[in-house]
Formats: C-alpha cells, sequence, structure tokens
C-alpha cells in the first residue's frame, strides 16, 4: 500500500480529481482483455509527459511499480498490475497535435484512439492502415507498445512499420526524444524499434510520430468456400506467386464457420472446412484485373463457391461473419484462450493440423481463424476458468502449442504480445542468450524495476 | 427477489473486450473505466462473489448510466447491460433506501394524480407568479453554485392546466375502424400539452375511436432509481385501466413510457399484463403499421433532421417508422445527422442529477444536429426533447425541436397555422 502522504504528493502532480484511490474505482483499472485481474494500489491520470516524469522520479525514490495503460484492451496481460502499484492511465492523453499533410505523418499522444486517427486521416484522403481488431477503443500508445497488427498486416505490415518517431519517459523519469519525421534516419541504435513492442517496460510513451500513405482509391471483397483446408492454403501460395499482395486473406476453420453459422444463420455452409476472405486494395482498374485473378486462382485451388461483393452492403455481410467470430465461438464456453502465433505462411496447413491433434489429445475445444496472408493464426480455445481440471488441460495444450510454433519456424507472438500470458514460454523462442540480452536491457534502463515489472520475463512471474 | 443475483450468468459472459468504450457516451466523455459497462459488470461480478459491498462509491457508479442500451447493441455477447444495473440499483435501494425526496415523489405524488397535479399546478405558479423571475433575477441560487442555477433553467415551464383536463375523455368519429387508447405520459400531460394536441389532431385524421382515460405514471423514474415495488404498482394501475377500455391498440408518444409499458408483461408476469403490453405501440409505429398514414396538404418547406430517442430505437426497435412519416410530409426535405442514435443526455432525470456531465453529452448532440444546417429537430420523446430545447437554447440555435406529432400536425389544415415548437399552446379539441 501507498502512505497517504505520498498519495498527496501525487495529487498535487495530476490534481486530485485524476487521482482515484476508492476500492472501486481500483479494481476497474485492474484488468484488461484476458480472464484475470489484479488490484493496484492507486489509478492516476496524467496529461502531460512532466507530470509522468515526476511520478516516476517519485516511484524511484519509494520503489513503487508503475503500469502504463492504454484502453485496457490487451490480450496478454501487458496492462495487469500484477504486483500492485500505481496504474498510470493515459486516455486522458489524447489529442491528435497534427497531421501534416505535406510529410504524410501525424503527431499524437499515446490515449488517441486508433480509430479517431483513422478517420481524421482518411478525412484528408490519408490512411494509417494498421487495424487490431479492437481498434474502435484500444489506443495508439497501446498499438505501439504491444506493437499491434491486425488484418491488414499482409499488406501493410504492423504498427511497427508506421512509427517514425517517439517521446519516452525513461524508467529513471528523463524525458528521451528519438526519431522524428524523417523517413530515413540512422543515429546510434534504433531505439523506435526498441520501444516499439516493449510493452511498457522500458519507458512510457507520451508522443508519437507516425508515418501515413495515401488512402487507397478502390477496394474489392470476396468470400471462397473451401471443402478441404488444403485448398484454402493452396489459394494463399498461389495468389502470392502470381505476385498479388491482398490487404487481407483471412482464414476461418471448421468449427469456426459453423459457430458463426449458428450465431448469426446468413447461410455459411456447415459441411465446409474453410472459409477465406480476400479483400484487395489500390488503383481502381489494378483492383478490378487482381480481382478477377484471386477469383480464379481460387477457383484453380479447388473452392467450391465464391462470392464477389458487388456494394457495400455485401462487402459488409461478408465482413459481418469474420467479425461475429469472438462473440460466436463463446457459445461453445464462457472462457476464451485467444492465442495468436505466427508461422511462416506456408507452413499454415502443417500448423493446422498440429493444433487439432493437440486439442484433440487434451479433449479440448478449439477454434481457428486468422490472418493467413502473414502466417498469424488465433487458435482459440474455449473453457471455463471455474473448471480447474479443464484449465490445467489448456495450460498443458498452450505449452504444445507454442512449442510447434516454434518448430515450424515460427513464434508465439505474432500481434498480441508476451505480458503475463505467455512469460513463462519466452525462452522457448529467444533461447537462453536471447533472454539474458533482453533481461540486460531491461536492467540497464530500468534498475529500480519500477516499469510494469513481472512482465515477459517468466523467471520473474512468480518472484 | 433478488434480479441481480438472477443475472449473475450474464456477468460470467463478459469477456471484458471492452467493445463497451467504443458507444457509451459517459465513457465518451469521462473516459473513466468505472462508468462503462465493463467496469460496471466487473464491479457486480466482484459484489456477487462477495468481494465488494454495495458501498456509497457503488451507489454513485451504478447512478451513472443512461440506461441508453448502446453498449447492449454493441456487445458481441448481448449482455443485457441494463438490466443489470438496474438490478444493482434495485438491491441498492433495498439494502440502502432511497433518498427522501425520492421516496415522497415516487411513494406518495406519483401514485395520486391529485397530488401530482396540484405538484404541477405549483411549479406553474413558481413560474408565473414572478417568482421565477425574482429568483433568477436575483440569483439567489448562485449561493448552491452555478450548476444549480443551469438546473433550474432545464425546467420546463408548467402547463397551466394539465392536457387531459384540455380534453374529453372519448373521441369518436362516424366510421370508426379501430378503438385505441392514448396513453399520454406526465410530460405530455403537465408540460407540453401541445404534443398532447398534436396527437389528437393526427389521430383524429385516420378513423379511430380514441380514449384518454384516467392513467398514472408509468413507473420508469421509479424503476430506474430502484424502487421495484412502486412501479410494479403503477404498472397494475394502468394496465387494469386500459384493458377495462377494451381497445384495439394503446399509443403512447413517449419513448421512455412506451419501452415501460411494454416492459410490465415481465415486470408483472400475469396474462393481463401481457395482453396489455402485446397492444402498446408508440405512435410512430401505430401510423406507420396499424393504419395507413395520411398526411395533410399543408407544405412544410422546411429541413429536418430526426434524433433517435434511445428508449425507442434501441428499447422498442422502432426507427424506420418516424423516418418514413417525416419522409410524407410534404414540402419538407429530411437530412439525416451523425451518429442519429446517440443519446442526448437526458435519460430521465440523469440530466437533473449529473447536469454538467448530461450537458456535455449533449452538446455532441447539438453539434451533430447544427451541422446538418436543419430548422427542425423532429424527435419521438418529450425528455429528450427537454433536454434539446435546453441545450440548443443555450448556444441560441434558432432550430426548433419538434415532436413527430406536432410536425405530421402542421399539414393538416384545421390545425391552423404551424404552432410554435408547442409552449403555451392550448388550443381545445372538441
Amino acid at each position: 500500500m501507498l502512505q497517504s502522504s505520498l498519495i498527496n504528493e501525487i495529487k498535487k502532480i495530476v490534481g486530485k480529481e485524476n487521482v482515484l484511490a476508492t476500492l472501486e474505482e481500483r479494481l476497474c483499472y485492474g484488468y484488461d482483455s484476458t480472464p484475470e485481474a489484479f488490484l493496484p494500489d492507486l489509478v492516476v491520470r496524467p496529461d502531460s509527459a512532466e507530470q509522468i516524469q515526476k511520478i516516476i522520479k517519485l516511484a524511484n525514490l519509494h520503489l513503487f511499480p508503475v503500469i502504463p495503460r492504454g484502453a485496457g484492451t490487451g490480450l496478454s496481460g501487458g496492462s495487469l498490475p500484477v504486483k500492485g502499484g500505481v496504474v498510470l492511465d493515459l486516455t486522458r492523453m489524447n489529442r491528435i497535435l497534427e497531421i501534416d499533410e505535406e510529410n504524410l505523418v501525424a503527431v499524437v499522444e499515446p490515449g488517441v484512439v486508433t480509430s479517431h486517427l483513422q478517420e481524421e486521416a482518411e478525412k484528408r484522403e490519408l490512411f494509417y492502415p494498421p487495424d487490431p481488431a479492437s481498434l474502435k477503443t484500444s489506443t495508439i500508445g497501446g498499438n505501439v507498445a504491444e506493437c499491434a497488427g491486425g488484418p491488414r498486416a499482409f499488406k501493410y505490415g504492423v504498427t511497427r512499420d508506421y512509427v517514425l518517431g517517439l517521446e519516452v519517459v525513461t524508467p529513471t523519469g528523463e524525458i528521451l526524444r528519438t526519431g522524428g519525421k524523417t523517413v530515413k534516419s540512422v543515429t546510434g541504435y534504433d531505439l523506435i524499434r526498441l520501444y516499439t513492442g516493449s510493452e511498457g517496460t522500458l519507458g512510457i510513451i507520451t508522443k508519437i510520430i507516425l508515418r501515413l500513405i495515401p488512402k487507397p482509391e478502390a477496394k474489392e471483397t470476396m468470400m471462397a468456400v473451401y471443402e478441404r483446408l488444403d485448398d484454402a492454403a493452396k489459394t494463399v501460395t498461389l495468389t502470392i506467386k502470381r505476385g498479388i499482395i491482398p490487404v487481407t486473406l483471412e482464414l476461418m476453420d471448421d468449427l469456426t464457420i459453423r459457430c458463426v453459422e449458428n450465431y448469426l444463420q446468413i447461410g455459411l455452409p456447415l459441411d465446409a472446412e474453410a472459409i477465406l476472405i480476400i479483400e484487395v486494395d489500390g488503383p481502381a482498374d489494378l483492383v478490378k484485373k487482381q480481382t478477377e485473378q484471386v477469383a480464379e486462382l481460387c477457383r484453380a485451388s479447388g473452392a467450391r463457391e465464391i462470392k464477389i461483393a458487388r456494394n457495400e452492403k455485401e462487402r459488409e455481410e461478408i465482413w459481418a461473419a469474420r467479425r461475429a467470430v469472438s462473440a460466436a465461438v463463446v457459445q461453445i464456453k464462457p472462457t476464451k484462450i485467444s492465442e495468436d502465433i505466427a508461422v511462416p505462411r506456408s507452413q499454415i496447413p502443417q500448423m493446422i493440423r498440429r493444433l487439432k491433434e493437440i486439442a484433440s489429445r487434451y479433449q479440448l475445444n478449439l477454434v481457428i481463424f486468422g490472418h493467413a496472408g502473414d502466417g498469424n493464426l488465433h487458435p482459440n480455445i474455449l473453457c471455463d476458468q471455474n473448471d480447474p481440471e479443464e484449465m490445467e488441460r489448456v495450460e498443458k495444450a498452450i505449452g504444445e502449442l507454442f512449442q510447434a510454433a516454434v518448430e515450424l519456424g515460427g513464434t508465439l507472438s505474432g500481434e498480441h504480445g508476451i505480458g503475463t500470458m505467455k512469460a513463462p514460454y519466452l525462452k522457448l523462442e529467444t533461447g537462453e542468450a536471447g533472454y539474458e540480452v533482453m533481461r540486460a536491457i531491461k536492467k540497464a534502463l530500468d534498475p529500480n524495476n519500477i516499469l510494469n515489472p513481472g512482465k515477459i520475463f517468466g523467471s520473474e512471474r512468480n518472484g | 427477489m433478488d434480479n441481480l443475483a438472477r443475472a449473475a450468468d450474464y456477468l460470467n459472459r463478459c469477456s471484458k473486450c471492452g467493445g463497451c468504450q467504443a458507444v457509451c457516451p459517459l465513457y465518451q466523455e469521462t473516459r473513466a473505466e468505472p462508468y462503462v459497462a465493463r467496469g460496471k459488470l466487473f464491479l457486480l461480478k466482484n459484489h456477487l462473489e462477495g468481494k465488494l459491498p454495495l458501498s456509497a462509491k457503488m451507489k454513485e457508479i451504478m447512478s451513472l448510466c443512461l440506461l441508453c442500451k448502446a453498449c447492449v447493441n454493441q456487445c458481441p455477447n448481448n449482455i443485457p447491460v441494463d438490466q443489470l444495473v438496474l438490478g444493482a440499483r434495485q438491491k441498492i435501494a433495498q439494502e440502502k433506501g432511497i433518498s427522501f425526496v425520492k421516496k415522497n415523489v415516487f411513494q406518495h405524488l406519483l401514485k395520486n394524480n391529485g397530488r401530482l397535479t396540484l405538484a404541477a399546478r405549483l411549479g406553474w405558479l413558481y413560474q408565473r407568479a414572478g417568482v421565477q423571475w425574482l429568483v433568477r433575477k436575483s440569483n439567489i441560487l448562485k449561493v448552491f453554485g452555478e450548476e444549480i442555477v443551469q438546473k433550474e433553467r432545464l425546467l420546463p415551464k408548467m402547463a397551466k392546466r394539465p392536457f387531459r383536463k384540455q380534453v374529453p375523455r372519448f373521441l369518436t368519429c362516424s366510421r370508426p375502424k379501430l378503438r385505441v387508447a392514448y396513453y399520454t405520459g406526465c410530460l405530455t400531460n403537465f408540460v407540453y400539452p401541445a404534443t398532447g394536441h398534436a396527437v389528437v389532431n393526427v389521430l383524429r385524421r385516420h378513423d379511430l375511436e380514441i380514449l384518454i382515460p384516467e392513467q398514472w405514471c408509468c413507473g420508469i423514474p421509479a424503476l430506474a432509481s430502484g424502487d421495484e415495488k412502486t412501479a410494479a404498482e403503477l404498472a397494475r394501475k394502468n394496465v387494469e385501466v386500459f384493458q377495462r377500455a377494451g381497445v384495439d391498440a394503446v399509443i403512447t408518444d413517449c419513448a421512455s413510457c412506451g419501452s415501460m409499458l411494454k416492459e410490465y408483461a415481465d415486470l408483472l408476469g400475469t396474462p393481463e399484463a401481457k395482453a396489455f403490453a402485446g397492444k402498446v405501440l408508440d405512435f410512430s409505429q401505430f401510423l406507420s403499421e396499424a393504419v395507413s398514414f395520411r398526411a395533410g396538404e399543408i407544405e412544410v418547406p422546411r429541413l429536418a433532421t430526426y434524433h433517435d430517442p434511445c428508449h425507442l430505437k434501441r428499447g422498442q426497435g422502432v426507427f424506420e417508422a418516424p423516418r418514413r412519416l417525416i419522409r410524407k410530409v410534404p414540402g419538407l426535405r429530411f437530412k439525416e445527422m451523425k451518429e442519429p442514435d446517440r443519446c442526448c443526455g437526458a435519460a430521465g432525470s440523469f440530466n437533473l442529477t449529473y447536469y454538467n456531465l448530461a450537458a456535455k453529452i449533449g452538446r455532441r448532440k447539438v453539434q451533430n444536429i447544427r451541422e446538418t444546417g436543419a430548422d427542425f429537430l423532429v424527435t419521438g420523446c418529450p425528455s429528450c426533447i427537454m433536454q434539446l430545447r435546453h441545450m440548443l437554447e443555450l448556444e441560441n440555435s434558432p432550430v426548433q425541436v419538434l415532436h413527430l406529432a406536432e410536425l405530421l400536425s402542421m399539414t393538416y389544415s384545421s390545425q391552423g397555422q404551424a404552432n410554435e415548437s408547442g409552449r403555451g399552446c392550448s388550443h381545445a379539441v372538441s
């Protein structure tokens, strides 16, 4: 617990209305979109880098943990206050400071909601592509801290590919600026890449300079239905070989299809093994041509049905199926453990086979959907967190599915981050040497282990 | 009976995805997690697990909900958040009691039409007899802070005589096709009689026999504050009156009353309540679905936009009917505003309890209205009308706020000239 004199000092920094100390309020800042929750000692809602700097200095003096938090929609536990301390809610810092149309950049504060930035960019015929599923609620700060991705990552890359500059309050309370509005920059180590995806363990991001691109002129959306999963995978490979990079190549497996159909009743085929949702964008002429080519490739790989959206309404109908997945799958069981392994795209069929084998061996309900274009799959285990015996099987299955991903040349996390959920498995991928380098960086930058302790590094989870 | 415990299953369905943040008007103004559905559900879960008492803070958090159902619509797992919040308020009311003022209003005033009429009359006297002028002129309320000054201005002018005392209880025509009852709601009765006259004027053009029986408050103010007992008593009285009237439909001009009347079936669970609830139709729904609406011939060469009351769109699923009717007004152009179904901040008496917060929510609505360049803002709920008129007045906006009935009524010739936003208008219907 924090002493009341300390709380008073924090109140002086941010104003007493921005310090939440009641049990009820603290409870509401102890969770994210994972099933876990913890209780912070205090919630502080700063408004500037300077206020944050003062709080971090206090934290180093009195040794309390500080956990930066955006909208709290993370899926790996990145903003959970696992060791109590002060949750730093950054949602008040939500100003879009500048959209520079000449240099194609946006300068924003961390609390800006991702979709707000996208709307503002699109008003100016510009485009900010990263599109995590939570984009209507999640914040840019959180997106940068976790290096969020999304369906469009296949063509347009992830958050990391758009960060040009950052302002960061370091774990010892300095304010640092790195990068800027230039596309090129090689002055010293690439600190932007270090902070992007650092999950709030190396610094608190207080300002972000983002790259924007011109908005694509047109897009087309289609859905292809497959009797065999391998045929869907073949489509992906063939499309890329032909030199076509769709914006999205979304895959839904058989159980996902059945859940969605049961939920929406929109006439999805219950006997299909896979559905692909494919979207291409770019100049109107090219998009038209590519759409025909992709449809042809789907047919050639064995798709039994292809539906090309003729208008916005039909496009919405196709995406409604994909968007309903999260809601539809919890019909099976209430607790959803959402993983986000990624493998080289050629290994997708193999990975799916391994996943199904693991699920059947542990008798678990597993649905698979995800971004087939970039090899990022979301195996979701549906279970009941009130059933300890089942949760034990879940734990074992997760260990094995991570193992399988790494064996196939893949990664534990495509876009959610390590947080607490995947911390015990980190070494599977980094190896001892990689792990030690990461630890050394953390120790060098945050000697008092102030920022977001208990994350990323598994050995600290219970320590 | 503990509605909250019964709903516990729903709490387990919340995956804490946070999707509610994107649509909650309160969250968008405060960006504070306790005020969004996810936060409230998490607190209620903790409470049911015995980890959190129903403290004063819990009471405050649970009272900070507009019951606008925007989150319910958005929730991927279909959690009836508003019902859970109501369940919590009810339990808090049972354990802690409700405030002295509310208790008196609910348990004495609402159940007694004579006293309610007297109170409205006193309100009218306050506003007409110079007391209001004195209060405003002397700035005496400033002693209590700026907020109360604004609240006092939010209160609309009371009608001199309640609407139901201005009209006969029974109106008929030569060959009636249907026999309907008109549920007037308290705001129309005591504050906006012009809306009532407009409703009657429009209905009379459609070969109907119209009954306006003695009736009671729908009970939603009591229910929203956790007093389910009073709400149920009022429901029973209303069901009895309207069932005895033997009508084909019960028409409401108030989105909140309408959604409440339709919920009587669940609230009381009796066959009579179910039969009654099945007959309740919003004014727009009735005109659009039960009869074939005929507009008058007088042109209204203006631009209108429409605000969806929460309790009409999400509460009753009625949003196409009013638009269909608006488009039938000769000469009128219609332009949809941005976020037409976003709450205006009124939320019953929320705007009185949390004036500043409601005003923030209202300002965004007003901005969306003004961006359309409309002359008329049309809607279907007197409570929204009260909030929107106040908010528009604060900005000196020339936009006129009309109940849908008032707009439709303008098209009929015997109505005389179009009434001015309806206030104080008291032409008699004989």
